[in-house]
């Protein structure tokens, strides 16, 4: 089974600070492999443990996340640096994967810098395969995948055939913290640069600001006037 | 009139030469800049200096920062509060591969090299900073490095892969009721007996006594086999201490680091496999010294650690809180504080980087004399500690009366990383005597 996982390497939000033109300040700030992607690699890994086959890391960032990723247990990655939004990412993606052999795809429910959710569901549409989202709990058998979906209040079991993209939530598993021996057996396996062509699609990303919050500054006398304030937002 | 021309002309041809020279020197500037600037650069810049990790190092780093943040630092205050370890820590540790990381894989470590092994040293201080578990792991990684170096194979495969599965404790037996620093002066004794090796004396002020006879495991232990040669009369052998006829073990309690016990080791006729000799018979001092820097250069790393830990929360401690209107950090008394700190920090990290680094040349190309490396660890050994205890007094004095608290978990640092004042792997001054040594020559040594 060939499963490729799509990661994107993100600033540690924690350290990001905001300047005063509302613009997030990288310098200095370190990344990280997004927390559910990892997850995505995690289930991956897990995959091939119990079925074998190969696990290829996509992956949008520099070469440090690749090593990580490779620590971890993927068996090679694919580095692109393009794509500012969900989908000129889906379809950057799209045009490395489909030079690739797959059975399937797995992503995070969403990067933890822009909370998108939609890059996963767009790359399956691009890629024209079944996509199921947010899934809490899977497994693969009898060439299909059944995936326990997350839907907050309830929960849904939904089943595809092969190939198909799955969305993970961070509730699948807890990834693994690579070992100083898989640190060092990564240095021997296979990173490739690709340098995607630009796709159209049809969305520019002009500018990245800090949310800003607007505060109501209202002033209350008591709590229970607080508590009015409470009920009746609510 | 015609001096006032010449004057003028004069004046018109100075400011027309010096335009033409600015714009010369302008037009040449690019030159100037590619080959005059540039080229004293490029024969500035040498190929060796290089300050940085490799991409693994940081990986790892990395690694065990999150592994040591889920899985020690929430155990840290009560393995302070309980002075213990809990097992369970121990096997994740080792299950990690950080027991005996330096310890060749064929017995079950990882083969790191000194670099690594003192990047591990600094996070596991970081999520503990009373000491504790970094001295459980330094010692092991110290002294497991040095009886992959010289024990038997036998040996080797009896005691090192049980130590790094986290099943039994390796540590190292030196100091004896007379003092720890001058080992010439041991007086446990090993002789050869009808194919064994039998010990008599005893051994006090020692690392995790209580956990090796509880789990079993270890000491590297130095020994008197030839009472008249001095230094070149001693032997190094490994002691097991659980379950062992003539072995009785007694347990201090200490001002800090309680998570490791220390206590005193009495050897009273005590038979060991003759196998368990270290190395060559009287050959103990030279290997020793070599331990001792091993050791010393992690001891030095976990100090680094603990500072680094207690300087950021001080950090965010004195932006947060506000006196007289204005955060802690705004004023001066506070502030040059924290940069004297950070300096202080910045150069007991180059000096205990540099000196992993020299181990690592001198196992791996041959680099460096003993003098050398002597200089190094001793000066590392010498300024970590120290640095490290002054930057968690300064955090834990801004901390205020907070600080004092146990909850504030800096106390804790406090009393741990004093021990490597006093002495633990050799004291301050030892370390200055060594240094003093290596600058001046033997004559110049003060005994």
């Amino acid at each position: 089974m060939d499963i490729i996982v799509c990661l994107k390497q993100i600033y540690d939000l924690a350290q990001i600070k905001i300047d005063t033109s509302k613009r997030p300040v990288t310098e200095g700030v370190a990344r990280k492999l997004g927390d559910f992607d990892k997850n995505a690699l995690e289930e991956a890994i897990r995959i091939k443990e119990k079925h074998g086959g190969n696990v290829f890391a996509v992956i949008k960032g520099a070469k440090d996340a690749a090593k990580e990723a490779l620590a971890m247990g993927a068996d090679e990655a694919i580095l692109y640096n393009a794509g500012t939004e969900s989908l000129g990412t889906a379809h950057i993606l799209a045009e490395i994967i489909r030079k690739m052999k797959y059975d399937l795809i797995l992503c995070g429910e969403a990067s933890i810098d822009e909370y998108s959710f939609q890059t996963g569901p767009r790359l399956a549409q691009a890629l024209g395969i079944p996509v199921m989202t947010y899934a809490r709990k899977m497994e693969v058998r009898d060439g299909g995948v059944v995936v326990e979906r997350d839907l907050e209040k309830t929960y849904e079991v939904a089943i595809a055939k092969l190939p198909a993209l799955v969305t993970v939530t961070k509730e699948i598993n807890e990834p693994r913290i690579p070992t100083l021996i898989q640190i060092l057996g990564a240095s021997k396996k296979k990173i490739t640069e690709t340098s995607p062509s630009k796709p159209d699609a049809g969305v520019e990303t002009l500018s990245i600001l800090a949310v800003e919050m607007k505060r109501k500054e209202v002033i209350l006398k008591d709590v229970e006037a607080l508590a009015k304030v409470i009920i009746t937002e609510k | 009139m015609s001096i006032m021309l010449l004057y003028l002309s004069i004046f018109c041809c100075f400011i027309f030469s010096s335009l033409l020279i600015i714009n010369f020197i302008l037009f040449l500037q690019p030159w100037i800049k590619d080959n005059l600037i540039n080229n004293q650069r490029n024969n500035i810049i040498g190929e060796n200096m290089d300050f940085s990790f490799t991409e693994e190092q940081e990986l790892f780093r990395k690694s065990v920062r999150e592994f040591c943040k889920k899985n020690l630092a929430p155990h840290a205050n009560e393995i302070d509060e309980n002075g213990e370890i809990p097992h369970q820590v121990l096997e994740e540790m080792a299950a990690f591969g950080l027991l005996g990381i330096t310890v060749s894989k064929k017995y079950g470590g990882s083969g790191a090299d000194f670099i690594t092994a003192a990047i591990a040293a600094e996070e596991i201080a970081r999520a503990d900073i009373s000491m504790a578990t970094a001295v459980y792991y330094l010692v092991g990684a110290g002294w497991g490095f040095l009886m992959d170096r010289y024990a038997s194979e036998a040996t080797k495969e009896e005691i090192l892969p049980d130590v790094t599965k986290g099943k039994t404790f390796l540590g190292i037996a030196s100091t004896e009721a007379t003092g720890g620093s001058d080992i010439v002066s041991t007086s446990t004794t090993m002789e050869k007996m009808d194919g064994k090796l039998l010990l008599n004396g005893a051994k006090t002020f020692i690392s995790g006594v209580r956990e090796a006879a509880r789990y079993g495991g270890g000491y590297v232990t130095i020994v008197k086999t030839s009472p008249e040669l001095k230094h070149k009369g001693l032997s190094l052998c490994y002691l097991p201490v659980k379950d062992v006829q003539g072995i009785t073990t007694s347990i201090f309690k200490q001002m800090g680091r309680e998570g490791i016990s220390t206590g005193t080791i009495n050897i009273n006729s005590v038979e060991i496999p003759e196998h368990y000799l270290i190395g060559e018979w009287n050959r103990g001092f030279y290997y020793a010294m070599e331990g001792f820097n091993c050791a010393r250069t992690l001891v030095a790393a976990a100090c680094i650690g603990a500072a680094q830990k207690a300087l950021e929360s001080g950090i965010e401690y004195i932006k947060e809180r506000h006196i007289f209107g204005a955060p802690l950090a705004k004023f001066e008394g506070i502030q040059f504080q924290l940069a004297e700190d950070f300096t202080k920090l910045e150069a007991a990290k180059l000096l205990v980087h540099k000196a992993a680094w020299m181990l690592d040349q001198m196992y791996t190309e041959n680099r460096f004399s003993n003098n050398e490396i002597n200089k190094a660890v001793a000066s590392a050994k010498l300024v970590a500690p120290t640095a490290a205890f002054d930057i968690i007094k300064d955090v834990l004095t801004w901390y205020g009366a907070y600080g004092y608290t146990r909850e504030a978990g800096l106390e804790r640092g406090f009393r741990g990383v004093y021990s490597y004042i006093i002495g633990a792997e050799g004291a301050q001054n030892i370390m200055k005597i060594i240094i003093g040594r290596e600058i001046l020559g033997k004559e110049f040594e003060p005994y």
